[in-house]
């Protein structure tokens, strides 16, 4: 196979099956279809279930593969096939997921025309490269956060949704959290009046003081794979699992990894997901020591015109504690990190930002006035079932996969200035970086053959 | 600090001494470069990465908007590195600091490593990364010469660049790595 295959997916594929079924009623032939396709009250008939298949099943890859098989239990999907470079991985998933097809190599996983939707939770370097290539496949992605790693991925990932016309989620679920939708529904309501600051909060990137040399990957991990569009250098045990959030080419830090949640929030509350500043200035301490080269402390300051505004993301900045301390207690709230909304009559804070979104009682209590302003609101508060519906309805998910490179493009640019050691100047229309050659470069990164966009 | 003091202080097995190395290679600028870039071979780990860090902060400082003669400066370091050097590490590592940095001047050294085989990959991409019309030259010229399997590489980076390519048509979509792994019924 040279070139991706033609893309098939659900829609399509029931609009080919149905044809050929009239046309077999037509020509009177025997119809002979399995019960198991048939609907039957409260169970969903397979034509109804997503096939569904996993690359990427260690760390958030196997909290997604629990939920599916959930699912799977329920009847409403179908696991089929899941793909992990690291076969220990793989074959614990493939354990769990009884039946399905284990995979090292996601391509064979996307080149089945049985697969609807795969889910992604490889490390950051992968998302693009995989998303454009299951896209155009014709598949329906759900990819972890930050959705991509440079600004031209993040470019190729929206075109590649757009000309398949697949539904795309990103994983920054806070979106999806009861609390945060409540948050933009009381701010969209004008309750805190005109917001012209948002400031995040977060605690620093953590330092690589037990490294390690170079060796021999382990005999389970193909190194190789791992790697993929990086350029290629020895294993070294540091970059994985978990901690490759902490290297700058396959994580970029907690700007990337929690930046993708509080600044995702922020992003959609703000309803800015179709902008982007105009200037990033990022100051912040590099380590100077170990493998991992992502800033530990860093504040970087975005610029937003028309509507003006200003968002400052902090490593650490200033924790604001949530106030009732059962509820931390009871629930595990975890308080260090969050954002505040400054409006000029009010202000509102957001804690935490991912899986848990908290905010103030008086925006959880407040009902929408009639006439009033609504906002989106995942089905259940379910960042998969509100992916589900997007692809069964064709409407834009929460995290759709514009607003998920938006929020990316925040935390690529605010490492970029903190490395660079500069301010940049940013055409949000454009989506490019003016008046920096080096700066301009860095927007792309060469990847390594074959794995490229 | 001198470029000796500095390539000294990055080789001290005190962080802390490596630290200040690392905050003051800027200030050095392309002076440091041919003392430096050696420790990008050395045995010691923690020195290859200090030394790394310390010559990237003299390309992002040369790499300011308004300081073209400082970036050419530090161009002709690294290339006169490129072409003397016997190191794989220490070019490869030379060759990306290029990447974010070289000009034309950096056309003909990089393009001249896609005949190593360890080098190739590395100086493709950055030969895709360098923009104007003499990279894109050196990758239409390697089409021709580069080894038969490689082209498909070439190909793709010509591709990138907005190039129309005759055969050698993209295999990113190919698999060609099996698990061990058996499903379980």
């Amino acid at each position: 196979m040279g070139e991706p295959v033609p893309p098939t997916n659900r829609r399509t594929f029931l609009k080919s099956a149905g044809t050929a079924l009239a046309a077999g009623a037509t020509l009177g032939l025997p119809q002979i279809i399995p019960s198991n396709v048939l609907a039957a009250a409260g169970k969903p008939g397979a034509n109804d279930r997503l096939v569904i298949g996993h690359i990427g099943v260690g760390g958030m890859g196997g909290g997604h593969l629990g939920y599916t098989l959930a699912r799977q239990n329920r009847g409403d999907v179908k696991v089929v096939a899941v793909c992990d470079a690291d076969e220990k991985r793989l074959a614990n998933a493939a354990k769990q997921a009884k039946g399905a097809t284990p995979y090292r190599d996601y391509r064979y996983l996307i080149e089945r025309k049985d697969i609807d939707a795969v889910i992604i939770a490889t490390p950051d370097h992968w998302h693009a490269v995989q998303t454009v290539h299951a896209a155009d496949c014709g598949k329906h992605v759900y990819v972890e956060k930050p959705a991509c790693c440079t600004i031209e991925e993040g470019k190729a990932m929206v075109a590649a949704g757009q000309r398949n016309q697949v539904a795309i989620q990103v994983g920054s679920q806070g979106r999806s959290q009861r609390e945060c939708y409540k948050a933009n529904l009381y701010i969209a309501n004008g309750m805190i009046g005109k917001v012209r600051k948002v400031t995040c909060w977060h605690y620093e990137t953590p330092a690589d003081n037990k490294p390690l040399p170079d060796s021999e990957p382990p005999p389970e991990l193909d190194w190789d794979l791992w790697l993929g569009p990086m350029r290629w250098r020895p294993y070294n045990a540091r970059y994985l699992h978990g901690v490759f959030r902490w290297v700058m080419e396959s994580g970029g830090g907690q700007i990337r990894d929690r930046g993708a949640h509080v600044m995702s929030n922020a992003l959609w509350i703000m309803n800015a997901d179709h902008t982007g500043p105009v200037s990033i200035q990022g100051t912040g301490v590099l380590p100077t020591k170990g493998l991992w080269d992502s800033a530990l402390t860093m504040d970087v300051t975005y610029e937003f015109k028309n509507p003006d505004w200003t968002l400052v993301w902090s490593q650490p900045g200033e924790p604001v504690p949530y106030f009732d301390r059962e509820k931390v207690k009871n629930l595990g709230i975890r308080e260090q990190y969050g954002a505040v909304y400054h409006g000029d009559k009010d202000k509102l804070v957001v804690w935490v930002g991912d899986g848990q979104v908290f905010t103030e009682m008086k925006a959880v209590d407040f009902k929408k006035p009639a006439g009033g302003v609504d906002v989106h609101q995942s089905p259940s508060f379910d960042h998969h079932e509100d992916w589900f519906q997007g692809i069964k309805t064709g409407r834009k998910t929460v995290m759709n996969i514009e607003a998920g490179v938006a929020t990316a493009f925040l935390t690529v640019l605010g490492n970029l200035s903190v490395v660079l050691g500069r301010k940049l100047q940013w055409d949000p229309v454009k989506q490019e970086i003016v008046g920096d050659e080096q700066a301009r470069r860095m927007m792309s990164r060469p990847q390594r053959y074959p794995y490229c966009l | 600090m001198t470029p000796a003091e500095l390539a000294a202080a990055l080789k001290s097995k005190d962080d802390k001494q490596r630290a200040a190395g690392i905050d003051s290679a800027a200030q050095s600028g392309p002076a440091a470069i041919k003392a430096v870039c050696p420790l990008l071979g050395d045995p010691e780990t923690e020195t290859i990465r200090a030394a790394k860090r310390a010559l990237y902060k003299v390309v992002h400082d040369a790499g300011k908007p308004g300081d073209a003669a400082k970036a050419r400066a530090v161009e002709k370091e690294f290339v006169a590195v490129l072409q003397t050097s016997s190191s794989i590490p220490e070019r490869r590592e030379v060759l990306w600091m290029l990447s974010e940095i070289g000009g034309d001047d950096s056309v003909k050294p990089v393009a001249a490593l896609l005949a190593n085989a360890d080098l190739r990959e590395d100086a493709r991409c950055v030969l895709q990364r360098i923009p104007g019309k003499a990279s894109l030259k050196a990758l239409n010229d390697a089409l021709k010469t580069v080894p038969e399997e490689f082209k498909y590489h070439v190909a793709e980076s010509l591709r990138k660049r907005g190039e129309k390519v005759s055969g050698y048509p993209s295999r990113r979509l190919v698999p060609t790595k099996h698990t061990s792994v058996q499903p379980v019924a």
